[in-house]
């Protein structure tokens, strides 16, 4: 998956308009990315992506490039 | 002897447990087997439900592997080990599964997953165990292990706690309609009690979150055993007056 179309998953999970966010918009940035916009998260990457988050990756996460570098980190984006 | 006997004496008594293979369902087997029952350890994993039936050694047991999804299989699978074990007493529907998923990430076939073991599969088999030719001609006892999440709500649960309120609500109905055959029905609310299923769920809780869960539970946590001795209570032939209840097994929680 290209970044551009993982921005665009990753603002379906959070319901945020396709083009609010990009890959440096924080998480407090974004209203659906509260606890239970985690838990989609982590049910999403699993379905979508069958990556597994650890403790440390849910905890670091601040920025939606954070995610990216999570997807990049298990083989799931393309490099630009 | 017959009057020295404690009401929760199963005296030989068959009964089909559901999820053997661990946490409640491993628990009610091993405490029902204390109390003289002879039981049907039901499960997916073979290896597990052999440490189940270690741990009840000397008890007279079977061992049915099961996948509770494939409902078309439970019926057959039943009647066949009756024909080895003789008429069956008692059913406790143990087994469970949860999916913590938010409302904006839910999906049809994630609700469906757990209602079909949590509350299809336990009424296929509750089919399948009151038949007239498999049950004892004196009556008998269902339990299903409903949840506190059957009465009060829970973030990122929609479809576990839509499962066990229908478990408690086919339950009220089953016990109306199979008392004229002396088949009482009965489901228990446990609270939270770590076993493999709740520390699944858990894990995706902050340590934080699930230090504040355990600290809503005026008793602390719940072990598999509380809701085992309570499960015997229900399931025990000796407590025929009861049926179409409900009982929390919940360290206070749904008291506050």
């Amino acid at each position: 998956m290209k970044a551009q179309d993982a921005v665009s998953w990753i603002a379906e999970v959070f319901e945020e308009p396709s083009g609010r966010i990009t890959a440096e918009t924080l998480r407090k940035e974004i209203p659906g990315w509260d606890s239970l916009g985690t838990l989609s998260l982590i049910a999403g990457l699993d379905e979508r992506f069958d990556v597994h988050l650890s403790e440390n990756d849910i905890d670091g996460m601040q920025r939606v490039s954070d995610i990216l570098d999570i997807l990049r980190r298990n083989g799931k984006l393309e490099d630009a | 002897m017959t009057d020295n006997r404690s009401f929760l004496d199963f005296a030989d008594r068959w009964v089909v447990v559901t999820g053997a293979s661990s946490g409640l369902g491993r628990a009610v087997a091993i405490e029902l087997a204390r109390h003289g029952a002879r039981v049907i350890l039901v499960g997916r994993d073979q290896a597990r439900l052999a440490e189940t039936e270690a741990a009840i050694a000397g008890t007279e047991c079977r061992v049915l592997g099961l996948d509770l999804a494939r409902h078309d299989s439970i019926a057959p699978e039943i009647v066949r080990i009756q024909k080895e074990t003789g008429p069956i007493y008692g059913l406790c529907h143990a087994a469970g599964v949860v999916e913590t998923r938010p409302l904006q990430a839910n999906k049809v076939e994630v609700i469906q997953r757990q209602l079909d073991v949590n509350l299809l599969a336990g009424l296929e088999l509750a089919r399948a165990v009151c038949r007239r030719d498999v049950m004892t001609q004196e009556g008998g006892s269902l339990l299903f292990i409903s949840s506190v999440y059957g009465h009060v709500g829970m973030p990122g649960q929609i479809g576990y706690c839509a499962s066990k309120g229908a478990v408690a609500a086919a339950v009220r109905a089953m016990a109306m309609e199979l008392a004229r055959r002396n088949i009482r029905v009965n489901s228990l609310s446990p609270g939270l009690v770590f076993t493999g299923m709740t520390e699944q769920a858990l894990g995706l809780l902050s340590a934080e979150h699930v230090e504040r869960l355990k600290a809503t539970y005026p008793l602390g946590p719940g072990q598999p055993e509380d809701v085992a001795r309570a499960a015997v209570f229900l399931l025990a032939p000796g407590t025929r007056w009861i049926t179409g209840a409900d009982l929390a097994v919940d360290g206070g929680f749904t008291a506050q």
